[in-house]
């Protein structure tokens, strides 16, 4: 057997980490490239959202590389998602590519399948066994999150353009080939003197911008044309919404526990929207207040293009924006998003953002001179 | 000798053919509709009138396209089709056993599947002109290439580029921005030829089940670019037929010719209608909160046909005009 | 006390049982009139451009009864039936109403969730009420008078008839709607959600085209729920969107068992849940490969002549294959 999965930021990491611990043989799917899309934009449904078209592309590219298994979560609605795997097997069934579903189902009280689906993967490892590959895999992951808040903050003021990314794609290297705890600890540890020695500008002027949306677009800088490294460059600083470690242990392990507490987001969301959507779109909501209350410059929301709970959002948003007194932005991304449009965009937004700040201040010191 | 002329009314182009008994092509004529059907009607028709050989006359006429209808009224038609109907049957004339044909016109693409001489399964362009022709004339015009050289261009292409782009829009600022770039024209002509390729087949053709012998219409099947993309992106041979661009013409003439089949009458008005005074007025009509646009054509004063309205308060009497 | 129920989404499902409720009530129910125009205009105006054409429609028919009423009844329909959703849309409708920019009376907006028990309207309906200051026993006794009428409703969709043809009962000017000529052979399978198939305006009048063409129109509305659920417990994995569903299970009902001439499918045009549910169903048709298979997409730009065009086109193709 030899197992992939689909790519969602840096994901593979820990899964990498977590499967060949467990004696499983595993293909990472190549990084998604240009051949990835057009597969996918081929043999998906022309108006399925984005992550089905890079799944089928990961799929593909994955299986000409031997793997004959794909591991992959499931869902219970409203999102596409949840049905994403059957119509993922159907696409690769008629194109007679023999892979194998493996789909880890949220367990709604019927912990047996999760746990028979599982140990079909796992083969005959021990509950030890498991138990260790997944500390380690966690740890990696809470790691590399940890390590890229820095980046974030290190993007927005370095003084050589690039050398924040470089540093972190080696950082994504070590972690990803440390092979035991204490090599996950060392790894994190030189990351963050790679992220420290990088010198910085003095002013600290930076536009600090909250980005929001459906968790795919969010966490796939190959498919937000990585407009995280494009707003750093520009001397943003980002903050998410949404990290790969918080939604594994809220998402998967707490709600499965039924120990999940989002109720601080239903509470800042319910004046304007009094229900859950599916996916995020009620953290979309909740997370554009959270920010204009930390004093945030503004706010970008990312989606597939026609993703259902972030079109609520969309639909809301600009009502937030106003009450709250921050400028939102949205992007619905496609395979047809194009990256100049989209920094033509960003720029004038934080020329925008800019213009703001300075008017605030200007205000400000008018009111100081004032008697 | 009897004979049959076909209509095909699009938006972009009016095409005429003229068939034989034997089902031969005696005249094609390809006319830019240039947003006056009316006119490209009777121009065409007064063409048609002089190429026509003695000794032969008009035994049935056929209409096609999106202004089949008002084709019909005007000329009188003994068969009003569809342009799908139409190109799978001038197709299937061309080669009986063609299991493909894939179209590209002005305004509109279209693919149609069949097998064993029956269509299967078809498509349309939903979206827009991005897998069109029109898409071509565009970029064309912006590269300042006449597009009766674009084919020849494509085919010296190195390294064709990746255009990028949804729609129309969108491809042409990606084409700019690789101009910008500096690739060489010709490459940038075999990247537009792909990108369309592409739009088609992700789009008109999305899981169509493409199987050789494919033809390919329209007026696009001319751009030996075009041939060349379609084939390197299918892997299969790609036949353009000699009145490729006259297809959905050809396929109204043979339609017509089935329709009178053991027939001595004709509603064919005769080559006269180049020359009526043909009147088009519209109006809102106020019965309902649709306003709805209805329009009505009068030959030489006399009224032939009304339409646009919704609830068929005012169309139906089109219907017994145009003999459907 | 005036209360508006816009004639949109699931008004063609749950009408009589709403309308029932409210009237019961002693309430006055103004409903707005079919879509037309002027009323698909003003949502697609107010609505974010992404949104898709059933949320646009709600929109326009929402603003229309506004100034009218003095409540407007805009339920949030989570859930229909168990372990099912409808829509993430429609589980934000009434914040996406409320926040667009217009002025419009409160909103009455009861959750639907079925997912928290089998008697979910009722409790849905008696909150609202009580908010009204109705008693509980009066909102039990008109959730009573609801849910019979609704009962009736749903026994004439059984006979074979449509929403569409309900609504218009005893009604001089049908709206589209028009006796079933039930003996027909010829009969073809209709599948979409009720708010595209029965709104004659957004449909471009579909109904009425296929049965002046001597077709008997079947929808999935008119198999028993039963037999939906044993078709859909067929899939590898039970389908959480309802409607969804509903167009899987009555769909490859009819794959398996023949009976109609062919399918054809409408969905709105950026509709999340069709993305997948009618690519399965594509793919499930394209396999049997017995069933002439038509997929329709609607959006405010729809043009009647394109629409026109790929339906005779399908009917053809239906014809052409049951002749040979």
């Amino acid at each position: 057997m030899k197992i992939t999965f689909p790519h969602m930021g840096h994901l593979h990491v820990p899964l990498r980490s977590f499967f060949s611990r467990l004696g499983v043989e595993t293909v990472v799917p190549p990084p998604i490239s240009q051949e990835t899309m057009a597969f996918g934009t081929r043999y998906a449904p022309e108006f399925a959202c984005l992550p089905l078209k890079v799944n089928v592309g990961n799929f593909l590219q994955a299986a000409r590389l031997g793997a004959d298994t794909v591991i992959m979560a499931g869902g219970i609605g409203p999102c596409r998602f949840g049905y994403y795997a059957q119509v993922e097997q159907e696409i690769l069934r008629d194109l007679g590519v023999d892979l194998k579903m493996v789909v880890l189902e949220p367990p709604q009280g019927h912990w047996r399948e999760l746990w028979h689906n599982l140990r079909a993967i796992t083969g005959r490892a021990s509950l030890k066994e498991i138990w260790r590959a997944g500390r380690l895999a966690w740890r990696k992951l809470t790691a590399l999150d940890e390590l890229e808040r820095e980046l974030h903050r290190v993007r927005a003021r370095e003084v050589t353009p690039g050398d924040a990314s470089r540093a972190w794609r080696q950082i994504v290297d070590w972690l990803d080939q440390a092979e035991t705890l204490s090599e996950t600890e060392e790894a994190a540890h030189l990351g963050r003197a790679h992220l420290a020695a990088i010198p910085l500008r003095e002013d600290d002027d930076v536009l600090r911008v909250g980005i929001v949306g459906e968790i795919y677009t969010l966490l796939e800088p190959a498919v937000n044309l990585e407009v995280e490294r494009v707003l750093g460059e520009m001397g943003v600083e980002v903050e998410r919404s949404i990290y790969l470690s918080d939604w594994v242990k809220t998402n998967l392990v707490l709600h499965s526990l039924h120990l999940r507490n989002d109720r601080e987001e239903y509470r800042l969301a319910a004046p304007y929207l009094g229900h859950f959507v599916g996916g995020h779109g009620l953290e979309s909501i909740s997370f554009t207040i959270r920010y204009a209350r930390s004093g945030f410059d503004g706010v970008i929301q990312l989606a597939p293009l026609t993703c259902m709970p972030e079109i609520v959002a969309e639909s809301i948003l600009p009502k937030v924006s106003r009450d709250m007194g921050i400028p939102v932005i949205t992007f619905m991304l496609d395979e047809h998003a194009s990256e100049v449009g989209m920094r033509t965009r960003l720029e004038a937004f934080c020329d925008l953002l800019r213009e703001r700040r300075r008017q605030k201040k200007r205000s400000q010191r008018a009111k100081e001179l004032l008697p | 000798m009897r004979a049959y002329l076909g209509l095909d009314v699009g938006s972009v182009s009016t095409n005429l053919v003229l068939l034989n008994e034997n089902g031969e092509v005696v005249t094609g004529l390809y006319l830019r509709t240039q947003g006056n059907p009316i006119r490209a009607v009777q121009e065409g028709l007064a063409q048609m009138e002089k190429q026509i050989p003695a000794g032969m006359s008009i035994a049935g006429a056929g209409t096609t396209g999106s202004g089949r209808q008002l084709a019909a009224t005007m000329v009188g038609a003994d068969a009003v089709k569809n342009e799908i109907t139409a190109h799978a049957v001038a197709a299937l004339n061309e080669l009986p056993k063609v299991q493909t044909v894939l179209e590209i016109g002005g305004q509109d693409s279209k693919i149609i599947i069949l097998r064993q001489g029956v269509v299967v399964d078809f498509a349309m362009n939903t979206v827009c002109a991005a897998g069109t022709g029109s898409f071509l004339d565009r970029q064309a015009a912006r590269l300042g290439v006449p597009i009766e050289e674009f084919g020849s261009l494509a085919e010296r292409a190195q390294n064709p580029v990746r255009i990028a782009g949804r729609c129309a829009v969108f491809a042409e600022s990606d084409m700019i921005h690789k101009q910008q770039l500096g690739y060489p024209v010709e490459d940038i002509v075999a990247g537009l030829c792909e990108a369309l390729v592409r739009n088609y087949l992700n789009n008109v053709a999305k899981g169509k089940d493409i199987q050789a012998p494919i033809l390919f219409q329209g007026g696009v099947a001319a751009n030996v670019g075009m041939r060349r993309a379609f084939e390197k992106a299918l892997g299969f041979p790609v036949i353009v037929p000699r009145y490729h661009a006259v297809m959905g013409a050809l396929g109204a003439a043979l339609l017509a010719k089935r329709a009178v089949a053991g027939r001595h009458s004709t509603r064919f008005r005769g080559f006269d209608v180049s020359r009526w005074r043909f009147d088009v007025s519209s109006r809102s009509c106020g019965g309902c909160g649709n306003q709805c646009e209805v329009v009505e054509i009068l030959g030489e004063g006399k009224l032939l046909a009304r339409w646009g309205d919704r609830c068929g308060r005012w169309s139906s009497f089109v219907l017994e005009a145009a003999g459907k | 006390m005036r209360i508006g129920i816009p004639r949109a989404l699931l008004y063609y499902h749950y009408h009589p049982l709403w309308s029932t409720f409210w009237r019961y009530l002693g309430l006055e129910v103004v409903s707005s009139p079919p879509t037309s125009k002027e009323i698909l205009d003003q949502g697609v105006s107010a609505a974010v451009a992404e949104a898709c054409l059933p949320v646009k429609v709600f929109y326009g028919h929402a603003f229309y009864l506004a100034p009218q009423v003095e409540f407007l009844f805009v339920p949030r329909l989570v859930s229909a039936e168990t372990g099912t959703y409808i829509c993430p849309k429609l589980m934000g409708l009434p914040d996406m109403l409320r926040h667009a920019g217009r002025k419009l009376p409160p909103l009455l907006s009861p959750t639907l969730n079925a997912r928290c028990g089998p008697r979910a309207w009722e409790e849905a309906l008696t909150r609202t009420a009580r908010v009204l200051g109705f008693s509980a026993g009066q909102a039990k006794r008109a959730c009573n008078a609801a849910a019979a009428e609704q009962a009736r409703y749903t026994a004439k969709l059984g006979e074979g008839k449509t929403p569409l043809d309900i609504l218009s009962e005893g009604k001089e000017d049908k709206e589209g709607g028009q006796d079933q000529n039930l003996g027909t052979q010829k009969a073809l399978l209709l599948l979409g959600h009720p708010y595209n198939l029965f709104d004659d305006f957004i449909s471009l009048g579909l109904l009425r085209r296929l049965r002046a063409r001597g077709y008997r129109v079947t929808t999935a509305e008119m198999l028993s729920s039963r037999l939906i659920a044993e078709e859909a417990a067929r899939l590898p994995k039970a389908l959480f969107w309802s409607l969804g569903r509903l167009v899987l299970g009555a769909g490859s009902y009819y794959l398996r068992s023949g009976g109609v001439a062919g399918i054809i499918h409408v969905v709105s045009f950026g509709c999340g849940p069709d993305s997948l549910v009618g690519e399965l169903l594509e793919r499930k048709a394209r396999r049997a490969g017995q069933l002439p298979f038509l997929l329709l997409t609607l959006d405010e730009h729809t043009g009647e002549g394109g629409m026109v065009t790929r339906l005779e086109a399908f009917l053809d193709m239906v014809e052409w294959r049951n002749a040979s």
